[in-house]
């Protein structure tokens, strides 16, 4: 336990007194949040540094209105394509939309599909969008009209749900549920993992192919068992993953009260009002915040922290053991990369899967990737704001021991032999010999 | 009763005076074999010398010793004892393919080495500061490794080894890669580390580089232990009764008993061969026929060194 804790001790203090943890450690809650109100400020602006010239050719006569959203600076052309085309080229517009003579005497065609858009790149999606949704409703007004119905009517057709969702739960009790902040929720701690293992394990594999490169580690293992030396290791730098997370979760809660303070409840409140469709009413932005805390105070917050906190250090031990074998078993960090493949693989998987879990966290396929020990943590972390029967949960967290026991065996048959090969041309096949060998 | 008792008291005593034993060791990696039925016996503050080309199997016995790697069969005794995790702390093992942690510094590292072998904090600091100031090192003690010299940083792996006293030193190659003026330093800090009571083991298939310092040696070739004994009596049993003749003038026919095997021109009109005597004769008898057929000017006994012993056993194996 000495040796373990000693090299535990190395490993956390070497990392956690560098100038570049501290950096990071301090900028990166700074970061996150500055990238997001970037995003924010450019998204609300103009998009675009000036408005889009866009001609427009309307042989059809019926959508000399249409056009007059902001952003756009709008031309309307006569004449035929050709002298539209070569105007267009000349003055080098945008764009130019070309709407044809149109036959609207029946009024039972729905799909018009010979209007054009000429640019000289690709148009974004959200310019199509604008373009098509101008388009449609100024013939669908025509269209209306020509029906001899009254707009009023129509309107008054019109009406809009609020499906509310609650969770009943055994006792009857019925709890106000939101699935989008579930999914939000979800996919963060999800995807904290994720970032947790691909950060930290290869620090892991970095430190071992470092003490193999520069020859230390002969004169450790004369004093430490490799297994030892390989759990310090995982522990320390796991040891120095726990430190910057809880500065960052100290960080950000400071930020945002100290944000809060400064900035005023209300000043918060109208950035996003600002950002909200405008059919949204004011009243009813506010109301969604309102009912967001309720709904917050439903989801099994306790239940959630235990298991990230559970899943979290799961899933390090699991790939950080697979991590320090592969440091283990090469010369470079070139010869790493075949090795980390089969690694990576199933990390992505959880990821890549992780919107249809989302979409469907009891699918099968959601049940079964929880139940994985690769995928599980990923996984079950985005399924438990949505609640998870509690069986499904223990079991998961049974197999994720197993597995973590069984993959630091593994690994720790290869990391044994591996620390003291130099300048062998590894593969799968010597890897296995490795591990059945004994020393 | 008596006897009994006699017995019991006697036996440790035989098997203390060697610090190591290694006893028909055995070990094979999947087809190869690297060590078969190995026994050595190393006495305590000896330098022992344990030689034999690279890939014999030295490595893998210092491994084994060092707890490294598992033997297959036999067994390893340290003062007596069966090897067991707390003999860590009774080794110092420099081996062949040795280093630092680069972006550590010196004195951290000095420290983290020395906790690892079971030295508390404060006994450690103590005997870095000690070892430090003797290599005079001591203002790089806040320095990192990677900005050391290949020399300076070749004496801290040394200070490494030797920090917390073992009782065995085993030092795999240790001048390979050392420069002269190092090598003499370590050498001398080797003797004086034999006199206060450890035990020095070198490993080295450069046998002429240790053949002057060892007390006793072994020789493995191809996993198998060759030959062991002290140097002195290795040398004897192995002598070619030649001698080595420096002269003036012709040098008449000699007597059958001694047979001229090999001559050269020297400058200064001296000639000098090399004379087999038979077995049994005294080198006076050469010497007194000698004088008078010609002008002697040298002559030296030529005794063979380790690497002659060694290519000799190897070729009668053969």
């Amino acid at each position: 336990m000495r040796q373990i804790f000693l090299v535990l001790k190395r490993e956390y203090l070497i990392r956690v007194k560098k100038k570049s943890f501290l950096l990071a450690t301090i900028l990166t809650p700074l970061l996150f949040p500055a990238i997001i109100f970037g995003i924010a400020y450019f998204a609300t602006r103009d998009s675009g540094d000036s408005d889009k010239e866009v001609f427009i050719l309307d042989e059809s006569g019926y959508f000399q209105d249409a056009f007059n959203d902001s952003g756009y600076d709008y031309t309307y052309l006569s004449g035929d394509l050709e002298t539209a085309k070569t105007q267009f080229q000349e003055e080098g517009a945008y764009g130019l939309i070309h709407i044809p003579v149109l036959d609207l005497q029946d009024a039972s065609k729905t799909s018009y599909d010979n209007f054009s858009l000429f640019t000289k790149t690709n148009p974004g999606l959200q310019i199509m969008e604008d373009f098509e949704y101008n388009l449609r409703t100024a013939l669908e007004a025509i269209k209306l009209e020509k029906s001899g119905l009254d707009p009023a009517v129509i309107n008054s057709l019109k009406v809009r749900i609020d499906l509310d969702s609650f969770n009943l739960s055994d006792s009857g009790e019925a709890k106000e549920s939101n699935s989008q902040i579930s999914s939000a929720i979800g996919y963060v701690f999800g995807f904290l993992i994720y970032m947790f293992i691909f950060v930290y394990g290869s620090q892991i594999m970095q430190s071992v192919l470092d003490e193999k490169s520069s020859r230390i580690v002969e004169v450790i293992v004369s004093s430490v068992k490799p297994f030892q030396l390989m759990m310090g290791k995982i522990l320390g730098v796991g040891a120095v993953g726990f430190t910057q997370l809880l500065i960052w979760i100290v960080l950000m809660f400071t930020l945002s009260a100290v944000g809060i303070s400064v900035l005023g409840g209300g000043a918060g409140m109208e950035v996003m009002a600002d950002q909200m469709p405008q059919q949204v009413e004011m009243t009813e932005t506010q109301e969604m915040i309102g009912n967001v805390q309720g709904i917050l105070a439903n989801i099994p917050v306790v239940t959630i922290l235990v298991s990230f906190l559970f899943y979290f250090l799961g899933a390090y031990f699991l790939y950080g053991a697979l991590y320090a074998a592969v440091g283990a078993s090469v010369d470079s960090l070139q010869d790493a990369q075949q090795f980390m493949f089969p690694i990576i693989i199933p990390l992505i998987a959880a990821i890549v899967s992780l919107s249809f879990v989302l979409q469907d966290p009891n699918s099968s396929l959601a049940v079964t990737l929880s139940m994985i020990p690769f995928t599980s943590p990923i996984i079950m972390m985005a399924r438990i704001p949505f609640g998870v029967p509690t069986w499904q949960l223990l079991l998961s967290m049974v197999f994720l021991v197993g597995g973590f026991i069984g993959t630091t065996w593994v690994a720790g048959r290869i990391y044994r032999v591996g620390i003291l090969m130099h300048g062998v041309k590894v593969n799968w096949k010597i890897i296995a010999k490795w591990f059945t060998m004994k020393i | 009763m008596q006897a009994v008792c006699y017995i019991y008291l006697y036996q440790p005593n035989t098997t203390t005076l060697n610090i190591l034993e290694v006893n028909n060791v055995s070990k094979s990696y999947s087809a190869h074999k690297a060590l078969d039925d190995v026994s050595i016996s190393i006495p305590k503050q000896s330098i022992f010398g344990l030689l034999g080309p690279n890939g014999a199997g030295k490595t893998t016995l210092i491994r084994i010793v060092n707890q490294i790697i598992m033997l297959d069969e036999g067994e390893i005794l340290i003062n007596g004892e069966k090897l067991k995790p707390e003999h860590v702390k009774v080794i110092g093992y420099l081996p062949e393919e040795r280093g630092l942690y680069k972006k550590m510094k010196v004195g951290e590292q000095l420290m983290f080495l020395a906790q690892l072998k079971g030295l508390s904090s404060g006994e450690a600091r103590q005997r870095i500061k000690k070892w430090l100031d003797k290599m005079s090192l001591s203002e790089w003690a806040g320095k990192k490794v990677e900005d050391l010299s290949k020399g300076m940083a070749q004496k801290i792996q040394f200070i490494a080894t030797v920090m917390h006293e073992p009782e065995l030193l085993i030092l795999d190659e240790p001048f390979s890669g050392f420069d002269p003026v190092n090598a003499n330093l370590i050498k001398d800090e080797i003797f004086e580390l034999r006199d206060k009571g450890a035990t020095v083991i070198f490993s080295t298939h450069r046998m002429e580089s240790v053949e002057q310092l060892c007390d006793d040696i072994a020789m493995i070739d191809k996993s198998k232990k060759i030959l062991d004994g002290t140097k002195k009596e290795i040398k004897k049993s192995y002598k070619s009764h030649q001698y080595m003749v420096d002269y003036r003038g012709q040098l008449a026919p000699l007597s059958r008993e001694f047979s001229v095997l090999e001559s050269k021109v020297l400058e200064d009109d001296l000639s000098q061969s090399i004379i087999q005597v038979k077995e049994g004769q005294n080198p006076n008898d050469l010497l007194s026929e000698l004088i008078t057929k010609t002008e002697v000017h040298g002559f030296l006994e030529v005794i063979p060194s380790i690497n002659d012993i060694f290519i000799k056993i190897v070729e009668e194996e053969k």
